[in-house]
C-alpha cells in the first residue's frame, strides 16, 4: 500500500528497504500503463481463432444480407447482385416476421422462467438432501447435460410419436381417455409444450449446479439467525438467499435468454426438418429461407436482425460481468 | 526404305496417341457417353437415393461392374436421404469437389436444370430415349437441350387387405363410390379398435391429395400468359380436396401432421384396411429388414404378409413420381459420368428394376412391367398420370411446404377446404412468380 501511496518516499532513509520498494513501484506503474507486448501476445492466438471462426463468417453474412444470392450464382460461380436494403425492407414489411419474433420472444420468456424456477428448486433441494442422494442427483444431471441436443430431441420425438410412441400408449391406458394415435403436433400449443419440455429438461442441470455453487456463498450464520428470529422458509428465501444470489441469477438468466432465443435444433428435429408455420422461430426461419428457398441474401438479413435483437441482452450481460469483476 | 517405315510408324503412333488424347478431353461441348475413355485409376462419384440401396442394390452393382469392365474406372456410390439431399447438393455444387452423377426426383429437377447445375447430354446416346415417359423426361428439357436421363418411375395404386375384404364380403373397388363404401363397411366392422384406419391417409401426403384434385378435374396451378396462378380454389380442385379430406378425417386414424414416410411401417402393424402407395410398397409392407438400421439385413415377414394386394385406385390418376440422373456441369470426368448414366439407364438395367416392381423409364417397356406379378396395377396406373406444373420455381413451392401445410390445416380441422385452398393459392402465386 505504502509503495503506491507514496511514490516519492525518500530513498535515503531506508536504502535497502525502499530501493526494492521503489523499483517495485516503478515496475507496477509500467505494467499498469503500457503493459508491454506480453498480454497482447498471449491473447493473439485466441483472437485469431475467434476472428477466423466467428469474425469472418459474421462479416460475410452481413455483407451477404445486402446482396441477392441464388442458386444460379452459386452454380455458375457468378458474383451476387448488390440490392442495398431491399432484403431488410422485405423482412420488415412481411407479416410473418412479426409473428416469428413474437413466437420466439414468447418461447424464450416461458422457457427461461421455467428453467430458472425448476433449476433453483433443484439447487435448493440439493442443499437439503443426504450426500449420497446429492451425488446421485449430480450424476443424473451430468448425464442430461452431456447428452447432445439432437439425440435428446430424437428421443423425445419418439416418446411422443403418434403411432409408435410410449407416451400415447401409457396415457391411453387410463380409463376413459382415448389417446391412441394422438398427434402431439397438430395443435401448436401441445407441440410447443413438447419442445419447451425438451429445452427446459436440458437446461436444468446447468442452472441447478451453478446456483448450487452460488448457494454455498450464503452464510450459514445468517440463515440460523433468521430461523432463530422466527422467519419462515419462504421469508428466508426471499429476504436472504435470493438477494445474495442476485448477481449470479442475473448472469444465468441472461445466458439462458441468449441461448433460448437462438432455438433451432429442437424445433428442426421434432418437425423433421420441415417446421410448419406455427413452429417457425427466428433461427429456423432464417435457415429455411436461406437453404430451402435458396434465398441466401434474405436468410442472412434475418440472421443479422436476430443478432441485433440480441445485442441489447448481450450488452446487459457484459455490464453484469464487469460489475461482478469490480466487486471482487 | 527402313527409315521411311520407321518414320511412318512413328507418325502413325503419334497420330493414334493424339487421337486417344483428343477423345479423352472433357472440356468444352456436351459430355459424350460414347467416347472411348480410358478410366484406369479414375473413380467417378455417384449420388443415388437410399431407395436404390434398400430396393434394388443388384441393379446398381451390375451397372457398376459393366461400367468398370468397359472403361476401367471405379465407381463410388454415396446414398443420400430424401430429407436433406437438396441442401447438401446446393452446398456441394457451389464448391469444386462435385459428384459426377446425381440422382434427383423428377419434381426437383427443373430448379437445377434452370440454374445451370447440369451438363447437356446427347439424347440419342441413351437407349429408348424416343419412348421416355413424359413425366420423367419433361423436367430434363430446357431450350431444346436435354440435361438429365430418366431413371425409374413409380405410380401409386391402392393397397388393400385381402383378408379384411373377404371377411366383410367386399371385392376390390372398381369405382370411387365403391371405394368409399368399402371404407365405411371396414370402419363399421373394425371400428371398435380405436387404432384402426379403414383407409390410412396421413395429413401431409400431398401426392395423394393432388391426385384426388386431378381426378376431379382440377389442377394445382395454371399458366396464364407469362404468370402462374394457383388453381386450388377452382371447383374441380375443391371437389377433389373435399373427397380427400373425407378419407383423411373420417376413415383414417393416422397422424394428421405426418407424411407418408412412415406409412409402410404403420400398415405393417395390421391395423389399417387400405393404403395409397407406390408399387414397391407392396413388398415393403409385407417384409421388413430385421435390423431397422441396416437395410441390408435379412428380411422378416410382417403381420400382414400374404394378406395384401394392389389394385388401381378407381377414378384417381396416379402421380408419375420417379427420378432422373444427371451429369454435373462442373464434373471433371464428364464423359465417364455420361457413360455410367448410359449404362445405368439402358434396357438391361431397366429389366432389373422391373423385376423389383419398379416402373421403367420408357413406354415401350411398360408392357413388360405389367407382366411382372403384382405389378399389373402400377403399370396400368402409369398409363394415366399427372405431373406437377412445369414451372422453374416449382420445387420452391415444395420446399416451402405450401401444399403440405394446406393439407394439415384441412386434416386437423383448423381451416375449411375453401379457406385453406385460398391461402395456398396466394402462396403459390407469390413463389412461382417471384423474380
Amino acid at each position: 500500500m505504502s509503495v503506491v501511496d507514496s511514490p516519492s518516499a525518500p530513498p535515503a532513509q531506508q536504502p535497502s528497504a525502499s530501493a526494492p520498494a521503489d523499483g517495485r513501484a516503478r515496475r507496477r506503474r509500467r505494467s499498469a500503463t503500457s503493459g508491454g507486448f506480453a498480454p497482447l501476445a498471449l491473447t493473439l492466438p485466441a483472437m485469431l481463432l475467434l476472428a477466423g471462426l466467428l469474425g469472418y463468417p459474421l462479416v460475410r453474412m452481413v455483407v451477404l444480407s445486402f446482396q441477392s444470392l441464388g442458386l444460379r450464382q452459386l452454380f455458375g460461380n457468378l458474383a451476387p447482385d448488390n440490392v442495398g436494403f431491399a432484403n431488410y425492407v422485405k423482412i420488415f414489411t412481411n407479416e410473418t416476421f412479426y409473428q416469428v419474433v413474437g413466437r420466439t420472444v414468447a418461447f424464450t420468456v416461458v422457457s427461461v422462467l421455467l428453467t430458472l424456477l425448476l433449476g433453483l428448486g433443484v439447487a435448493l433441494l440439493m442443499r437439503r438432501v443426504a450426500p449420497s442422494v446429492k451425488i446421485a442427483m449430480i450424476v443424473a444431471m451430468m448425464f442430461v447435460w452431456a447428452m447432445p441436443q439432437l439425440v435428446a430431441t430424437q428421443t423425445f420425438r419418439w416418446l411422443v410419436d403418434s403411432d409408435f410412441g410410449v407416451l400415447n400408449y401409457l396415457i391411453d391406458l387410463l380409463p376413459g381417455v382415448d389417446f391412441a394415435n394422438h398427434s402431439w403436433f397438430a395443435d401448436p400449443i401441445q407441440g410447443w409444450s413438447v419442445i419447451t419440455s425438451i429445452v427446459v429438461w436440458a437446461g436444468i442441470p446447468f442452472i441447478a449446479i451453478t446456483l448450487n455453487a452460488g448457494l454455498t456463498q450464503v452464510p450459514k450464520e445468517l440463515l440460523e439467525a433468521a430461523v432463530v428470529d422466527g422467519a419462515s422458509a419462504w421469508q428466508t428465501l426471499r429476504s436472504i438467499t435470493l438477494p445474495i444470489l442476485k448477481p449470479l441469477l442475473i448472469i444465468v438468466t441472461t445466458l439462458s435468454v441468449i441461448w433460448n432465443f437462438g432455438l433451432f435444433t429442437q424445433v428442426w428435429g421434432v418437425r423433421n426438418g420441415r417446421p410448419e408455420e406455427e413452429y417457425q422461430v427466428l433461427a429456423t426461419w432464417a435457415y429455411s429461407t436461406a437453404f430451402n428457398n435458396n434465398n441466401y441474401g434474405l436468410g442472412s438479413a434475418i440472421a443479422v436482425v436476430t443478432v441485433v435483437l440480441l445485442l441489447g441482452v448481450m450488452a446487459f450481460y457484459m455490464r453484469q460481468m464487469f460489475r461482478i469483476g469490480d466487486v471482487d | 526404305m527402313k527409315r521411311r517405315i520407321a518414320v511412318a510408324a512413328t507418325l502413325a503412333a503419334t497420330l493414334l496417341g493424339a487421337a486417344a488424347c483428343g477423345s479423352d478431353s472433357d472440356s468444352g461441348g456436351a459430355p459424350n457417353a460414347n467416347a472411348s475413355v480410358n478410366g484406369a485409376g479414375k473413380t467417378i462419384k455417384v449420388w443415388l437415393m437410399v431407395d436404390a440401396q434398400s430396393g434394388w442394390p443388384e441393379v446398381v452393382k451390375q451397372a457398376n461392374d459393366r461400367f468398370t469392365a468397359a472403361t476401367g474406372a471405379q465407381v463410388q456410390v454415396d446414398y443420400q436421404q430424401w430429407t436433406d439431399h437438396l441442401a447438401k447438393l446446393d452446398t456441394t455444387l457451389a464448391g469444386n469437389d462435385v459428384p459426377d452423377v446425381v440422382e434427383l426426383g423428377n419434381t426437383e429437377m427443373p430448379k437445377y436444370v434452370f440454374n445451370g447445375a447440369f451438363a447437356p447430354l446427347e439424347k440419342s446416346q441413351f437407349e429408348n430415349s424416343a419412348q421416355w415417359l413424359t413425366g420423367l423426361s419433361a423436367p430434363c428439357e430446357l431450350d431444346g437441350k436435354t440435361y438429365c436421363v430418366p431413371y425409374y418411375a413409380g405410380a401409386r395404386v391402392l393397397l388393400y387387405r385381402t383378408d379384411l375384404f373377404d371377411k366383410a364380403g367386399l371385392a376390390a373397388p372398381k369405382t370411387y363410390d365403391e371405394l368409399v363404401n368399402a371404407a365405411k363397411v371396414l370402419k363399421e366392422k373394425n371400428g371398435s379398435d380405436k387404432q384402426f384406419s379403414a383407409f390410412y391417409m396421413p395429413g401431409k401426403y400431398w401426392y395423394a391429395a393432388m391426385a384426388w384434385v386431378h381426378g376431379n378435374g382440377g389442377v394445382i396451378a395454371k399458366k396464364d400468359g407469362d404468370k402462374w396462378a394457383g388453381a386450388l380454389s377452382e371447383p374441380g380442385a375443391q371437389a377433389g380436396l373435399t373427397k380427400w379430406a373425407e378419407l383423411a378425417k373420417t376413415y383414417s386414424s393416422g397422424d394428421p401432421t405426418k407424411d407418408e414416410n412412415d406409412q409402410d411401417a404403420v400398415y405393417a402393424q395390421g391395423k389399417s384396411g387400405m393404403l395409397y402407395g407406390n408399387g414397391w410398397e407392396l413388398g415393403a409392407v409385407q417384409e421388413q429388414p430385421k435390423d431397422p438400421n441396416n437395410p441390408a439385413s435379412p428380411k422378416v415377414k410382417t403381420k400382414v404378409n400374404g394378406k395384401v394386394a394392389t389394385a388401381p385406385l378407381p377414378g384417381i390418376p396416379s402421380f408419375l413420381g420417379g427420378s432422373d440422373v444427371a451429369v454435373t456441369a462442373k464434373s471433371p470426368n464428364a464423359d465417364l459420368a455420361a457413360k455410367w448414366a448410359q449404362i445405368f439407364t439402358d434396357a438391361k438395367s431397366q429389366e432389373g428394376l422391373i423385376a423389383k416392381g419398379v416402373l421403367p423409364n420408357a413406354t415401350s417397356l411398360l408392357d413388360k412391367a405389367a407382366a411382372v406379378k403384382g405389378n399389373e396395377a402400377t403399370a396400368l396406373a402409369a398409363k394415366e398420370t399427372w405431373f406437377v406444373p412445369m414451372a422453374p420455381k416449382w420445387s420452391d413451392v415444395e420446399s416451402a411446404n405450401v401444399l403440405q401445410n394446406m393439407l394439415v390445416s384441412i386434416a386437423t380441422g383448423k381451416a375449411t377446404v375453401p379457406d385453406a385452398a385460398k391461402d395456398a393459392d396466394a402462396k403459390i402465386n407469390e413463389i412461382l412468380n417471384a423474380a
